[in-house]
């Protein structure tokens, strides 16, 4: 590690504990400050208060079903997906991939939308929000289990499994599955079923819409979040977000640290083969790649026709007519919502921000850490946990760490730090960065760079015209996540109080939502909202799709 | 890691705090206004526009979630000066804010004042000091599906026990009062309701054999109407579930449905007594903001032009002496005034709370 590379390792650590870690210290000490140092008392504050009793035991089961069903639905896809050609494959795996990037609140709406009293009609059985949230988690995730699995798929050496079709050991099928389909696909489904773990067990607006009585850590903290952290007035808030957090914290740091550790191994290199060789015509693929399709793309769909389907108020009750009206309505702004141009336009300009500061930071403490891990391997895995902490923090824990920040820095700037919200998208893209740059990092080929360095190129030159155009496709890539991401951040920003000029498409989705839905163009227009803001997500996606490099196509 | 890293460390910090605090060091000016509020439909784009133009005030307005939020944010920026007028605190919350010693008295235009409406606001008078101004108002009550609620497939209650009832159970949906101010303003009823029957402990009794019969308990207002609610307009919507045939909601919401569906509605209110609670909501100047410009804000909110509206833009009554509901579409006829609704001073909401918060929840977790 030469002085420059610790130059830039050192400003991306230090901004991004500022960015990330600084608010979270805040939090935590006006937490504590509340509540005292007790973490027993916190996690046993959570069955003695009513608002977050029972919600440990159903964190954990909805996360565990999420997980079986995401790996059952989302694993004949990526076998289907990686083993066979099919045209049009890249716009195949965007459109089947592209629901981890529709913000939940989205996804929540089609859902009910499906399921309630003008679809399915089935939400009037209690029995049914149970399932129904279990396919959705299934639903957002099995993005996750195509993205780790199929690259694995669509490249092992197909002469692997014809050799041992010859050995003893490989003539029937369980035997080759017990000693090559397992040991291969085993630590990118185990990779998945860890991550999809997190992102359920961290569920938030799937949860809240679908399963209304029943709560996570992570909704229960929202609920009681704005009164937190406030010495003598409903203290029990404070022990609640600190127990939940606790927990929350410890499930997702065990779940990093074994994503990390299968990652490793995952780098293992399988013989590989190109995808034409791997990869065979199979019409019966269809038989599961069309309901699959039909499944992914069925709560988008009916986004689209509810911003078309306005309720009759005049006539009959539960009559509906198609009509634009609920796009009028958005594209005009009425009450106190902005029209849907201006928070189109907040919401680009302020994805375009994050991605100036999180891409170049999250490729900054990729590449630390790749390089530390050469040097000091205890250090580069202490600071790869670090850059994942925030999937393991509640959108609550940061909404209060940075308010409380900007009260110590400045408090006008809850108002007037239009950049404010940048900030809260940061948070939340730079480790997608990281997890998509690194495994690209540790796949590269190292002889180029050696080759050019005894040629004598320079370092920016060997940076410039050796590693970036390697690189070309896992940047892009996390181009483009980091823009879809900070498009359809919800969470994060909602929670850190804001100027009601800063309004994103999201922040406008919910606004129309909160509104009391007598009128009947309010449920189009956030439908219409919503449409644009998934279209732009998935032209994004498409086009990312044609870019992707074969190599570096892991995680997301 | 080594003394020379730590060194960089420490310079990176140097040069980016001061161009981090460069960017937050914009002075706010007296031509500004900082308002903290919920999503209070009244404060439209026009309205504040409007107000903007008259005045030459330019207005930043920070969202938070609700009344208990505005609160919170209070307290947390106690102190700062960042912050000018609350617009949204009612009484459930303000006295806790009076108490807090976060508001600043404001001189109010008197003749504007005298018009505020006196009559309705009985029996429960509102905080009358210069430190909050109402700005609107109305009755927090149970309502009832009528289509249902029949007295044939089921009796029409009289007394808050009823409820406790087997053919009650799992029908009942109820805002929590942890996290909604109209659940807040039902739970403060219960407690007068009870105080007026034979004991105190009835209260928590009361919400323990309505936990035991399954009541339903959300978050939020618009989750218990729109979601659990089978008589208003939350059939229409997709989170609809339905399973519940009384909720806690306005006296007037009733009205509201009516004057959305044309004049009819199946919504109706109970006035059973001691169970209503009259909730005014105000605007209040805070300590260490620009208090002028509050002061004018507060007068344009209660000028007869905009604070009439409110029925309209708001769906809460106005403040001003003869405003009323809206005759139009049953909006008017189907808007009960509770003849006997709960008591308790706004001194007790703000030294009490913390208790009977305290006490409910003890209740709702207390095992058989």
């Amino acid at each position: 590690m030469n002085s420059l590379q610790k130059i830039f390792g050192a400003i991306a650590v230090v901004l991004y504990t500022i960015i990330t870690i600084a608010p979270i210290v805040f939090a935590l000490d006006r937490l504590i400050l509340v509540s005292g140092f007790n973490p027993t008392f916190w996690v046993q504050s959570l069955d003695k208060n009513y608002v977050s009793q029972g919600t440990i035991g159903f964190t954990f089961i909805q996360s565990f079903f999420s997980t079986i069903l995401t790996i059952l639905i989302g694993f004949p896809i990526a076998w289907v997906l990686g083993r066979h050609s099919w045209p049009f494959k890249a716009f195949l795996r965007s459109i089947l991939t592209l629901p981890f990037v529709i913000p939940a609140i989205i996804a929540a709406m089609g859902v009910l939308t499906i399921t309630g009293p003008y679809g399915l009609d089935i939400r009037t059985e209690e029995s049914t929000w149970w399932w129904t949230l279990i396919l959705s988690h299934a639903w957002f995730n099995i993005a996750l289990i195509i993205r780790f699995c199929e690259p694995v798929l669509s490249t092992l050496n197909p002469n692997l499994e014809e050799q041992l079709l010859l050995l003893p050991n490989g003539v029937t099928f369980y035997s080759r599955l017990k000693n090559l389909w397992i040991p291969v696909l085993a630590p990118a489904v185990a990779a998945a079923s860890c991550m999809t773990f997190v992102f359920s067990f961290t569920s938030f607006a799937l949860v809240k819409w679908i399963t209304v009585r029943d709560k996570t850590l992570e909704s229960t903290m929202a609920e009681v979040s704005s009164s937190s952290g406030i010495q003598g007035y409903m203290e029990s808030s404070s022990d609640i977000v600190l127990g939940a957090s606790l927990i929350q914290f410890l499930v997702l740091l065990i779940s990093l640290w074994l994503m990390s550790v299968l990652q490793r191994k995952r780098q293992t290199k399988w013989q590989q083969a190109s995808e034409n060789l791997v990869q065979n015509k199979n019409t019966k693929g269809w038989l599961v790649l069309a309901p699959a399709i039909f499944f992914v793309q069925l709560p988008l769909l009916s986004v689209i026709l509810g911003s078309l389907r306005v309720r009759d108020a005049s006539a009959d009750s539960t009559s509906f007519k198609w009509s634009t009206a609920g796009w009028s309505e958005a594209l005009q702004g009425s009450y106190s919502f902005p029209p849907l141009s201006e928070a189109l336009f907040n919401s680009m300009i302020y994805s375009f921000t994050t991605l100036i500061i999180a891409l170049p930071l999250g490729y900054a403490l990729a590449s630390t850490i790749h390089i530390l891990e050469e040097k000091n391997l205890h250090l580069s895995k202490i600071l790869e946990i670090y850059t994942m902490l925030p999937f393991a923090l509640s959108a609550a824990m940061i909404g209060l760490g940075v308010m409380l920040g900007i009260i110590k820095l400045n408090p006008s700037a809850a108002y007037d730090f239009w950049f404010l919200p940048v900030l809260a998208h940061v948070i939340i893209t730079v480790p997608f960065v990281v997890r998509i740059i690194l495994p690209a990092l540790r796949s590269l080929d190292l002889n180029y760079e050696e080759n050019a360095k005894v040629l004598g190129m320079s370092k920016l030159n060997r940076f410039l015209k050796i590693k970036l155009p390697l690189m070309k496709g896992s940047i892009l890539v996390a181009t483009v996540f980091t823009l879809a991401m900070s498009l359809g951040e919800f969470g994060a920003s909602f929670i850190v109080a804001r100027n009601s000029e800063w309004t994103t498409l999201p922040l406008l989705i919910d606004s129309l939502r909160g509104k009391p839905m007598k009128d009947p163009l309010t449920v189009p227009a956030s439908n219409a909202v919503a449409t644009v803001l998934m279209i732009i997500t998935m032209i994004l996606f498409l086009v990312v799709e044609s870019f992707r490099n074969q190599k570096d196509r892991g995680m997301f | 890691m080594n003394n020379f890293f730590l060194t960089k460390v420490v310079i990176v910090t140097l040069v980016l705090t001061p161009l981090f605090s460069g960017c937050l060091s914009e002075e706010s000016s007296d031509n500004e206004l900082v308002i903290v509020t919920y999503d209070v439909n009244a404060l439209s784009d026009s309205m504040i526009s409007q107000f903007e133009n008259n005045t030459g005030i330019e207005i930043k307005m920070i969202k938070v979630d609700d009344a208990g939020s505005i609160l919170s944010y209070l307290i947390q920026n106690e102190g700062t000066g960042t912050i000018d007028l609350a617009i949204g605190l009612d009484n459930t919350y303000l006295p806790t804010a009076i108490e807090l010693d976060l508001l600043k008295e404001v001189n109010v235009n008197q003749t504007l004042l005298s018009r505020l409406n006196s009559s309705k606001m009985q029996p429960l008078k509102p905080y009358e000091g210069k430190l909050a101004t109402p700005f609107d108002m109305g009755y927090i009550c149970l309502n009832y599906d009528s289509s249902v609620v029949d007295g044939l497939n089921f009796t029409v209650p009289t007394g808050l026990w009823d409820l406790t009832e087997p053919e009650w159970k799992g029908k009942v949906a109820f805002p929590s009062p942890i996290t909604s101010s109209p659940g807040r303003g039902f739970m403060l009823a219960t407690l007068d309701y009870f105080s007026w029957q034979s004991n105190d402990e009835d209260f928590g009794n009361w919400w323990t054999a309505m936990k035991e019969n399954d009541v339903i308990i959300t978050s939020g207002w618009s989750e218990a109407y729109e979601t659990h609610y089978t008589g208003g307009y939350g059939e229409y919507t997709e989170g609809y579930i339905g399973d519940a045939h009384i909720t806690v909601s306005y006296c007037h919401s009733p009205g509201v449905e009516s004057w959305y569906n044309g004049n009819w509605t199946k919504s109706a209110s109970l006035d059973i007594s001691k169970t209503a609670f009259f909730q005014v909501e105000y605007a209040s100047a805070i300590k260490g903001g620009n208090s002028e410009n509050a002061e004018k804000f507060i007068e344009y909110l209660i000028s007869p032009n905009v604070n009439s509206q409110m029925p309209i833009e708001n769906l809460m009554y106005s403040v001003l002496e003869g405003e009323d509901l809206p005759e139009e579409n049953g909006y008017r006829f189907h808007s009960l005034i509770p003849s006997d609704p709960a008591l308790i001073s706004n001194h007790d909401i703000g030294r009490n709370m913390e208790l009977w918060l305290e006490e409910w929840n003890l209740a709702m977790t207390k095992s058989e």
